[in-house]
């Protein structure tokens, strides 16, 4: 009896050690985990967060043409690197060359005019030199004398304005020239191709802007535009450090070196990777030089940049 | 006398046994209950905290709750990393779309957007697939319920399709998040193609999440950066329990389950304090007995506390392991996954219970005391 009184206290132990059991089992415990991909960290104390742009130091130069036509020839790849002057495209120019042919011929021809007023000049001048020397005046009408010096004098007359017609010709042989070599489009600067857009065949626009075909710039040195939220712009040093990694491997930080500030402070464009452009704040933009860049960097890449800056008034 | 005490409480089998079953099940009902609302009320804060990368919130300055967002400016993000203390700060974007599976079915889906460079924010428990595959182009991590949901009576099967807002993604992992109050599918995405899931807005940013440097407490750090930034930051305790108090202010829910735990505590009460009561009424003339032969009112005062004692740790025990039993097996059923027993709850319920059998041998105990020894042979 004593025995079996002592059945259901001893059950309830061993329920009770059950029911811990499986408490202490289902109670779930939060464990901080570290995030997939470190993101980006400052290495100063006090500091300014920013977006940033890779950017040439020429910044990015979006070639244009002055002339309106088909593409002949392009003449670099993207990558590739150009000096000043040298062409990187051509357009179509045989209309050009037709038209340097007529003028080529109209120097000719105004020449050819040219040299029979010349020609007809000295006769007129030798029947004036012949009638003024007569001993007697009287041997030829005075009328016929004076219609002989009208005469040179008109082809006079005619002469230089056969030269002006030669000097015409030659100038609108000098402008189809010029716009034959307008055809060639150059670099304005010693850089890299970073962006080709045209191909052979194409048809370019002359003078729009909008739709850059080919764009170039000096990417040695590297720059990087930083976009300084206009809050955070009393808390800046002036040429004070920054780093700067690249979005998805923020353990690879690059040290940045001030190179001035834009002095116009503009309304910020979104660099989230978005191509809908929209309006937040306004931001002052820093214009870094990256110390020593590699080639693992690329224009037109997003970074996160720390710079170093003053403490705010509310720091302890 | 303690032996004495305890045949005295054996002795009458029926009456112990029910005795025992009212402990028992006053303590089932007010654990389940209590358990069930707490868990309930919890998923209110849940996604919050499976979100274990981090451990401050920060929002918008009148955000009172995680399901209702209002957007911050992408500079935001900018003006936390520069606040001191901060180990790091990445975005986080959550957003409510229409998700369609190929065969009809639809459903507003909780969508969190995690920072494309980082993925802070993946959900670590997987039931099928890797969260790592979310670096794919166009894929997408749902939790087993929402896939269940959208494909009800299906195998989970990972590869399958869902068009959201136009845009065509593959689920590449299954995943076991914690369940959100809302009931809606929860979907972890990449930020950038989060944003297209829903039409576009002006601002997209829903949070940024912080987590402190060495030394920095996320108290400290969300104080910090409430100060600095004219944002609100809240530690992940802190924004779980303002979406937990959100929806205890503004739903019924606190109500019902108010009652029933009212009603059990009342029951539990009244019927294994009478029970005790009428137990200890019925034994007067054992009392009596013990008392003419000479037995103190301090070792009577022992036995009714022993006999309440064991009643009560029987009582407990077994209604403990009913409910443990309970929520072990209730995670079976898909609409209470990852409900638990709280200790809270347990330990609580038990020291209520002792308080209760307490209260009731001490109407008896007065009875006892006051008995004269006379009695008995009335």
């Amino acid at each position: 009896m004593k025995i079996k009184g002592l059945v259901l206290p001893a059950a309830a132990g061993i329920c009770l050690v059950y029911a811990a059991v499986s408490i202490a089992q289902s109670n779930p415990k939060r464990i901080l985990t570290d995030p997939p991909q470190s993101p980006p960290r400052s290495i100063f104390q006090h500091t300014i967060a920013a977006v940033g742009l890779l950017e040439p130091s020429s910044e990015s130069i979006a070639i244009g043409s002055h002339r309106s036509g088909v593409v002949t020839k392009v003449n670099v790849i993207a990558g590739d690197k150009v000096t000043k002057n040298q062409v990187l495209f051509t357009l179509d120019y045989r209309d050009l060359s037709a038209q340097r042919k007529t003028s080529l011929a109209r120097i000719a021809q105004a020449n050819a005019e040219n040299r029979s007023t010349k020609v007809l000049l000295d006769q007129a001048v030798r029947r004036l030199k012949s009638a003024n020397s007569l001993t007697d005046q009287r041997a030829l009408a005075t009328e016929e004398r004076d219609d002989r010096a009208s005469e040179c004098a008109r082809l006079e007359a005619q002469l230089a304005s056969s030269e002006a017609a030669i000097a015409l010709a030659q100038a609108e042989l000098e402008t189809v020239e010029t716009e034959i070599t307008r055809s060639n489009v150059t670099s304005p600067l010693d850089g890299t191709v970073l962006q080709v857009r045209v191909r052979e065949g194409e048809f370019i626009e002359g003078g729009s802007r909008n739709d850059p075909r080919l764009i170039v710039g000096k990417i040695d040195p590297l720059h990087l535009r930083a976009d300084i939220d206009e809050f955070e712009i009393s808390r800046l040093k002036s040429g004070a450090k920054a780093i700067a990694s690249p979005r998805g491997d923020s353990e690879r930080k690059y040290e940045l070196e001030f190179v001035r500030y834009e002095p116009f402070v503009i309304p910020k464009k979104s660099l989230t990777g978005d191509s809908i452009e929209r309006v937040d704040t306004r931001v002052l933009q820093g214009i870094y030089r990256v110390v020593s860049p590699d080639d693992r960097l690329h224009v037109g890449q997003q970074m996160d940049v720390f710079i170093d800056s003053n403490p705010r008034n509310t720091d302890s | 006398m303690t032996y004495v005490a305890f045949r005295m409480l054996i002795g009458d089998r029926a009456k112990y046994i029910g005795l025992l079953f009212a402990v028992a099940f006053s303590t089932f009902l007010l654990q389940n209950q209590t358990s069930i609302f707490s868990n309930l009320m919890k998923r209110a804060g849940n996604q919050i905290r499976d979100v274990t990368d981090a451990d401050v919130w920060v929002m918008a300055p009148k955000t009172s709750y995680f399901d209702q967002t209002k957007a911050l400016h992408e500079t935001d993000l900018q003006k936390v990393r520069g606040v001191p203390g901060v180990d790091f700060a990445v975005r986080i974007f959550k957003g409510l779309p229409i998700a369609n599976t190929p065969n009809g079915q639809f459903a507003a889906c909780s969508v969190l957007g995690l920072d494309d460079a980082t993925l802070l924010g993946a959900p670590r428990n997987m039931i099928q697939g890797d969260w790592q595959d979310l670096w794919q182009p166009n894929s997408v991590i749902i939790d087993k319920a929402g896939y269940m949901l959208l494909f009800p009576g299906e195998k989970l099967k990972l590869g399958r399709e869902l068009e959201l807002n136009d845009q065509l993604v593959k689920i590449v992992g299954i995943s076991d998040a914690l369940p959100a109050f809302t009931t809606f599918p929860l979907i972890h995405a990449r930020f950038t193609e989060a944003l297209n899931f829903q039409g576009r807005q002006r601002q997209q940013l829903s949070f940024v999440l912080a987590r402190p440097s060495k030394g920095v407490s996320p108290e400290e750090l969300a104080l910090r950066i409430s100060q600095t930034t004219g944002l609100k930051a809240l530690t992940t305790a802190q924004f779980q329990w303002a979406s937990v108090s959100y929806y205890l202010k503004n739903t019924g829910i606190p109500v019902n389950f108010g009652i029933t735990v009212v009603v059990s505590i009342i029951v539990g009460l009244v019927v294994s304090g009478q029970t005790f009561y009428l137990f200890i009424l019925e034994n007067l003339k054992q009392f009596g007995a013990l008392k003419a032969i000479g037995v103190t009112n301090g070792t009577m005062l022992g036995m009714v506390l022993f006999q309440s004692f064991l009643v009560w740790f029987i009582g407990v025990g077994f209604g403990t392991a009913l409910s443990a039993t309970f929520f072990n097996i209730s995670p079976f059923v898909i609409a209470l996954r990852h409900f638990i027993l709280f200790w809270e709850s347990a330990v609580g319920v038990a020291a209520f219970m002792l308080l209760v059998i307490a209260l009731a041998s001490s109407a008896g105990l007065i009875r006892v005391i006051r008995l004269q020894p006379a009695e008995v042979f009335r």
